[in-house]
């Protein structure tokens, strides 16, 4: 499973509530290749921010869940993260990390998460944690974590690929302000 | 500045409708920061870029938010300003202490002391500085500016050597 198959499979899961937000470089360029809507923030810049904003949506959106759709370099960027939203247990928060153990967007230079494992860290943080590398059991777990509290940390673990999904043209203030307005009714 | 007012310009603040105050302690800000733990209205983030990220979440949510740093945190910061706050227009509330405003501070605060209004400037990032004489008048402008939907700064000079 590339990671363009497993964003999708995630994607095509989010119901018109549910608020999703995207790490910067491939992983935002995937989601609105697979699925675009007014409801994904995709954070263009800042790596490693996806996570911490995801956590502020939740707090204030408590009756809508928040999809962070996060990589290993991203989330290692800002492990702080995973201390912060563990102590606050934010239950409508569901964290993807989609693992190559590379920094794919940069040209596929390694990260360390083959010998430190990210879903162990997110245990230590208090997540409810699960792992998969396939998809059938990606689907299984999607249908399952919609029925329990978060906050919940999916390893994806994936392998790297050359496929590239195209490059978003919305304008930054563009997808600030379609974002904002769709949230909106909380 | 002095405990009083550092806790009146907390409380006006949030009278002010000013929801979230998300950071990284600083000295210079103590009473601050104390008065928002006392209300239980603080996040306490593990660094400042976090702490942004956090902030922009909500005001994305349409609830305001201040972001409180040390300098230090600031200069660690740049980049998020530039990326996230600047290229999305994210309104939010900047206030951060300035370290190595008195020349006789630690030397791990002269330099960023030193550069700090022209970063400020360099970045286009609107401030005042907050003085026991117009704090009140600073905050009015600070809310103005987010209701707007823009971001900006409130400086608060260390003016004490610990």
């Amino acid at each position: 499973m590339i990671r363009s198959e497993a964003v999708e499979i995630v994607a095509k899961t989010l119901s018109i509530k549910d608020i999703a937000v995207s790490a910067n470089g491939f992983m935002s360029r995937d989601l609105h290749g697979a699925h675009d809507r007014a409801a994904n923030f995709y954070m263009i810049g800042s790596m490693g921010l996806a996570s911490s904003i995801g956590f502020g949506l939740a707090i204030k959106n408590p009756s809508r869940r928040v999809y962070i759709f996060d990589g290993d370099g991203n989330i290692l960027m800002n492990l702080g993260s995973l201390v912060t939203i563990g102590s606050y247990g934010p239950k409508n928060l569901v964290h993807f990390v989609f693992d190559n153990s590379a920094h794919e967007s940069t040209g596929g230079q390694p990260t360390n998460s083959a010998s430190i494992k990210i879903n162990d860290i997110a245990k230590v943080t208090k997540y409810k944690v699960f792992m998969v590398d396939s998809k059938s059991k990606l689907e299984t777990i999607l249908k399952k974590i919609k029925k329990i509290n978060g906050p919940i940390f999916v390893l994806i673990k994936i392998e790297k690929s050359k496929y590239v999904s195209k490059r978003i043209e919305i304008e930054p203030k563009l997808i600030k302000a379609r974002f904002m307005k769709a949230i909106r009714n909380r | 500045m002095k405990e009083d007012i550092q806790r009146r310009v907390f409380n006006y603040l949030m009278k002010k409708r000013i929801e979230n105050f998300v950071g990284v302690p600083d000295s210079t800000l103590k009473y601050f920061v104390d008065q928002g733990l006392k209300k239980n209205k603080i996040i306490i983030a593990t660094r400042e870029e976090e702490a942004i990220g956090i902030a922009t979440g909500m005001s994305l949510s349409k609830s305001a938010s201040l972001v409180f740093m040390q300098n230090a945190g600031f200069a660690n910061s740049l980049s998020t300003i530039t990326s996230l706050v600047e290229m999305y227009q994210i309104p939010l509330i900047f206030l951060i202490g300035w370290r190595g405003y008195l020349k006789n501070d630690a030397p791990e605060h002269a330099k960023i002391g030193a550069i700090q209004p022209k970063l400020i400037n360099t970045l286009g990032l609107e401030s005042k500085i907050l003085t026991e004489d117009n704090w009140e008048k600073s905050c009015n402008w600070a809310i103005g500016k987010i209701k707007k939907g823009m971001y900006c700064a409130l400086i608060i000079r260390r003016e004490f050597v610990d």
